[in-house]
């Protein structure tokens, strides 16, 4: 029996669909809600919106509950460090950002002499894809260093005529000749050396050291970035703050830069008419409004301003203590030379490191910048090596007759090295070297590293390893590991991984450098 | 009826019964269970987060199986003298066995997630899976016993009852530590444990400094104490000469005929070749070296052998372990509040001791300070006083910090008349008097420290004449 087509069976709802009605209307009743549609599904649709009424408010509560200053450090994410008894408390790390000329520097290769102007080997330069900036050279011209090379130290440790006072130091020194890294462009390289990758938005060693090792001085930041003036001469590549940039973790673990004048911090005393006293009123009102924010928003990136303001207060003090040289003996400036009075000097850099250091700040960077010399080594270089060469010898000097040496690491490194073959024309008296990432020289000193050694080797024209490579990744693996850090366990969960500072790719402590 | 009767009568029996529907589904289960850790490999790695935090009830939940097992022989016995009580027993055999399925689920959870593996873990979980078919078994022998046709019911749960104590031994072992029970155990009864290894008394010995670094390297991951690869364990000086299941490994004097050598020598494709799975092999310099300290005789305590050039690490004596602090650390804290002191934490091992830190505030830290620091002083190994307004007095206090390793005393008023007072400390290895008033009579009495390894006197009267100039260091080793 056929159904009345009004007929109310609930197994087959009649809609106005089936009705005989025109085409247009039909479809004007699709796009209309009807009542009975409605609130069918406003009743589903309330449920929902309460459940998550009830669940949102108790996820945010906990999350704001949970993120007093404490959750966001190591601690708080239940990572408990260091792992094992370190060796080294602190580190400074002497940047040399451009890539220092290994064959120039440390990396002996007596018999190029013989080589001078002939072309390298294609078998040793392989497949190597070359920068912009010497892809197009007909000929890659051997290029021996201009400076003559000599043994140094109980261990004999050949050192180039252009650091005379580095060579003094290297029977304390942990030389790697076979650092490498995969970036042949400044700034990928200075990215990958200082966050153990290429793209920026990753965290740099300083702020991983910070968030997993915390401070030793709650009156200063526990990393502190000092950037040497720049020579107008040099090839000066930028650096910025990416460099020292917190990354994923919470803002208040990356590097305090001071700046390189004479006033390393803007604004830092009180204003006249402002009292400590009403200074400390004032920041704690602003403490209060932004603790309401945090209630009601949950940002952590609220937690990092409340300790950053309060961090300022306290450097108000702490930071023209530090920077106060005038009771510095004269034997710090017979050691450090004349250049050290002068603010933004490399040398006045180190003699600030030792004093932060001194001070329990964890982790200090000195950047230098100019290390590029593309054309006109024998020019550059000496001045380069001449503003560095003695600040770096007087702070492993200084921090060994202080006794902190033995639990400070002190690392030099560039982001890569420089190829032994010119970049543009190659004469007598003159030559450029280009970006070279396959191989490239730094050192450490102190606290976990073993002293005296040279680890690693290159090939004769100081272009492939040889022999024990370091990759960057073995490299900041085992600066953590002189810390006490097991790189492969400290790790922050972002973007749905756990993130390390020597990234997913398997890294290895370089047992070699050990003490 | 003889003996030979009896039995193939109870064999023929048996075997009608295994062909019923029961015990088919019963090995069946076993044949599953037995699976079980071969489908669900422990292969070190943490999974997924979920799959721990369900894992962490299994500690909660297993006990319900334990209780339900003990009561069940009780039940059995008590159920002689009042049948009602036999089908209370058997109800719950069957929830022993529900239960004890569950928990099973969740403890391989717990280790699947969390990525826990190691010797105690793989017991504990045999130990489980064959707790799980004695109980099978039992419910499928259970009908038989109480028709009276079987026997063989109050033994399987006399076995089932033993093997929940050894599971559950090991799954204490795991979450107290192996040394749970036996810690406090009275000094009578210890002398009858086997003593744990070490080998702290080898310290400067060719096999500290050059075989044992070999093995940790290459063999241990497999033969130690995580993993023990066919018995056999590298990780000590006694297990290494104990050998595995094969027997002795090492016959001192005779590399050829050393279990050990021959491994790691064969041609990499061969299947006995060492270190297995494709891990890096030793390098013929340690190959060598090896070889060399067999032919010496295998000594744990030469300090030197042919040709081996030891590596040439300052030989520091072991670092005694300090006790644990973490029953103290709600104190810790308060001290941190009340005194302007940090007592910082080494590392994650409590073992390894505590730093005094004074650093945020050290004009206001003195020795009356110093002194309320008494409490922790066992703990304490390190004492950072520098440019603190400590003075002489200090140092009687500090003579009773005895496991003291390293001690800053720069920039601060001690002027070295009492040093002598620091003689009670055996472990100093570091002490820095930088910027103080020490003069180099006043170092006589730390001549006779064995470990103080280095002093550092950097601008007081006592720095060496030829070190104050351009910059040299200015320590004395």
């Amino acid at each position: 029996m056929k159904q009345h087509p009004l007929c109310t069976d609930c197994e087959n709802p009649v809609t106005p669909l089936d009705l005989p009605i025109s085409a247009a209307a039909k479809r004007q009743w699709a796009v209309n809600e009807t009542r009975r549609r409605f609130l069918g599904r406003s009743g589903k649709v309330l449920g929902w919106a309460a459940l998550a009424g009830l669940f949102g408010e108790l996820c945010v509560r906990s999350y704001a509950a949970g993120s007093d200053l404490d959750s966001l450090s190591a601690e708080g994410n239940g990572l408990s460090l260091p792992h094992f008894a370190p060796k080294a408390k602190r580190a400074i790390y002497l940047f040399m950002s451009g890539g220092p000329s290994q064959v120039d520097l440390f990396d002996y290769k007596p018999n190029l002499a013989a080589q001078f102007n002939k072309d390298m080997p294609d078998s040793i330069r392989g497949n190597q894809q070359l920068t912009g900036m010497t892809a197009g050279q007909a000929h890659f011209p051997v290029a021996p260093s201009h400076w003559p090379f000599g043994r140094h130290g109980q261990t004999g440790t050949w050192v180039s005529s252009l650091l005379p006072y580095t060579a003094r130091l290297v029977d304390e020194l942990t030389i790697i000749k076979a650092t490498n890294t995969d970036a042949i462009n400044h700034e990928p390289a200075i990215m990958l050396m200082n966050t153990g990758n290429m793209n920026a938005g990753k965290p740099c060693l300083g702020a991983w050291l910070a968030y997993g090792l915390g401070s030793m001085n709650d009156n200063l930041p526990t990393f502190i970035v000092l950037q040497t003036k720049t020579n107008p001469r040099e090839n000066n590549q930028p650096v910025s703050s990416r460099l020292w940039s917190s990354g994923f973790l919470s803002s208040e673990y990356a590097g305090v830069g001071l700046r390189s004048g004479s006033d390393p911090v803007l604004y830092l005393a009180d204003p006249a008419g402002v009292d400590r006293d009403v200074r400390r009123e004032m920041l704690d009102t602003v403490e209060q409004i932004n603790r309401q924010t945090l209630a009601e928003v949950g940002d952590p990136e609220t937690n990092a301003r409340i300790a950053q303001y309060e961090m300022a207060f306290r450097m108000q003090s702490s930071v023209p203590e530090l920077t106060d040289l005038s009771k510095e003996p004269q034997s710090t400036w017979d050691l450090y030379g004349p250049e050290a009075k002068e603010p933004g000097t490399f040398a006045y850099n180190c003699l600030l490191a030792r004093r932060m250091a001194e001070r329990g700040v964890r982790f200090t960077q000195i950047y230098k910048r100019g290390w590029d010399v593309h054309g006109d080594a024998v020019g550059m270089l000496p001045i380069l090596c001449q503003e560095t060469d003695r600040g770096a010898y007087a702070l492993v000097t200084d921090l060994k007759r202080r006794g902190l040496l033995d639990d400070t690491l002190v690392i030099w490194a560039g982001e890569f090295g420089r190829t032994v073959y010119s970049q543009g024309g190659l004469t007598q008296e003159n030559y450029g070297r280009d970006h070279h990432p396959r191989c490239f020289t730094t050192w450490m000193a102190g606290g976990g590293v073993r002293p005296g050694i040279t680890y690693g080797e290159t090939d004769d024209y100081s272009y492939n390893v040889v022999k024990d490579p370091v990759h960057v990744r073995d490299f900041n693996a085992t600066i953590l590991h002189c810390l006490g850090i097991d790189h492969s366990k400290f790790t922050y969960k972002f973007q749905g991984l756990d993130q390390k500072l020597t990234s997913p790719v398997p890294a290895h402590v370089v047992q070699g450098l050990l003490a | 009826m003889n003996i030979a009767e009896q039995l193939s009568d109870a064999l023929r029996s048996l075997r009608t019964r295994i062909v019923t529907p029961q015990w088919r589904g019963t090995l069946g289960l076993s044949a599953v269970l037995l699976a079980l850790p071969f489908a669900v490999r422990l292969n070190g790695q943490q999974h997924a987060d979920w799959l721990q935090f369900l894992g962490r009830f299994h500690p909660l939940l297993v006990h319900l199986p334990i209780g339900l097992l003990v009561l069940l022989p009780i039940l059995e016995v008590a159920a002689t003298n009042r049948p009602n009580l036999r089908d209370a027993a058997r109800f719950v055999l069957y929830l022993t066995l529900v239960t004890g399925a569950i928990s099973l689920v969740f403890g391989i959870l717990l280790a699947y997630g969390a990525g826990v593996v190691g010797s105690t873990l793989t017991r504990h979980m045999w130990g489980g899976i064959a707790l799980m078919i004695e109980l099978l078994a039992c419910v499928t022998v259970r009908p038989a016993w109480s028709s009276g046709q079987l026997r063989i019911y109050p033994a399987l749960l006399a076995v089932a009852f033993l093997t929940l104590m050894w599971t559950a031994h090991q799954g204490g072992s795991l979450t107290h530590g192996s040394d749970y029970l036996t810690r406090y155990m009275p000094g009578q009864l210890k002398r009858f444990l086997p003593t744990a290894a070490s080998d702290a008394a080898y310290a400067g010995s060719v096999y500290a400094s050059n075989i044992h670094p070999i093995l940790d390297a290459k063999c241990v991951a497999c033969h130690g104490a995580s993993k023990e690869h066919s018995g056999l364990r590298l990780d000590f000086y006694e297990l290494l000469m104990k050998g595995g299941k094969d027997g002795a490994i090492i016959t001192p004097g005779n590399p050829g005929r050393s279990l050990l050598l021959q491994r790691v020598t064969l041609s990499p494709s061969d299947r006995h070749f060492m270190p297995a799975e494709g891990r890096t092999p030793l390098s013929p310099s340690e190959i060598a070296d090896m070889r060399a300290w067999i032919v010496a005789g295998a000594s744990p305590t030469a300090t030197s052998v042919p040709g081996i050039a030891q590596v040439a690490v300052n030989v520091e004596l072991p670092l005694q372990a300090v006790g644990d602090y973490s029953s103290l650390m709600k104190e810790i804290r308060q001290m941190q509040r009340s005194q302007g002191a940090k007592l910082v934490s080494v590392s994650a091992n409590p073992s390894d001791g505590l730093i005094l830190r004074t650093i945020d505030a050290p004009s206001k830290f003195d020795d009356a300070r110093l002194a309320r620091f008494y409490r922790f002083a066992p703990f304490i190994v390190e004492a950072e006083l520098g440019r603190t307004a400590i003075s002489d007095a200090c140092l009687d206090t500090l003579s009773k910090f005895t496991n003291l390793r390293a001690l800053h005393l720069e920039g601060t008023a001690v002027t070295g008349r009492s040093l002598s007072k620091l003689s009670s400390l055996s472990q100093l290895r570091y002490l820095n008097l930088s910027g103080t008033r020490v003069t180099a009579d006043a170092l006589a009495p730390l001549k006779g420290m064995p470990n103080l390894r280095h002093i550092y006197l950097f601008d007081t009267p006592a720095e060496p004449a030829s070190a104050a100039q351009d910059g040299t260091p200015g320590s004395t080793q």
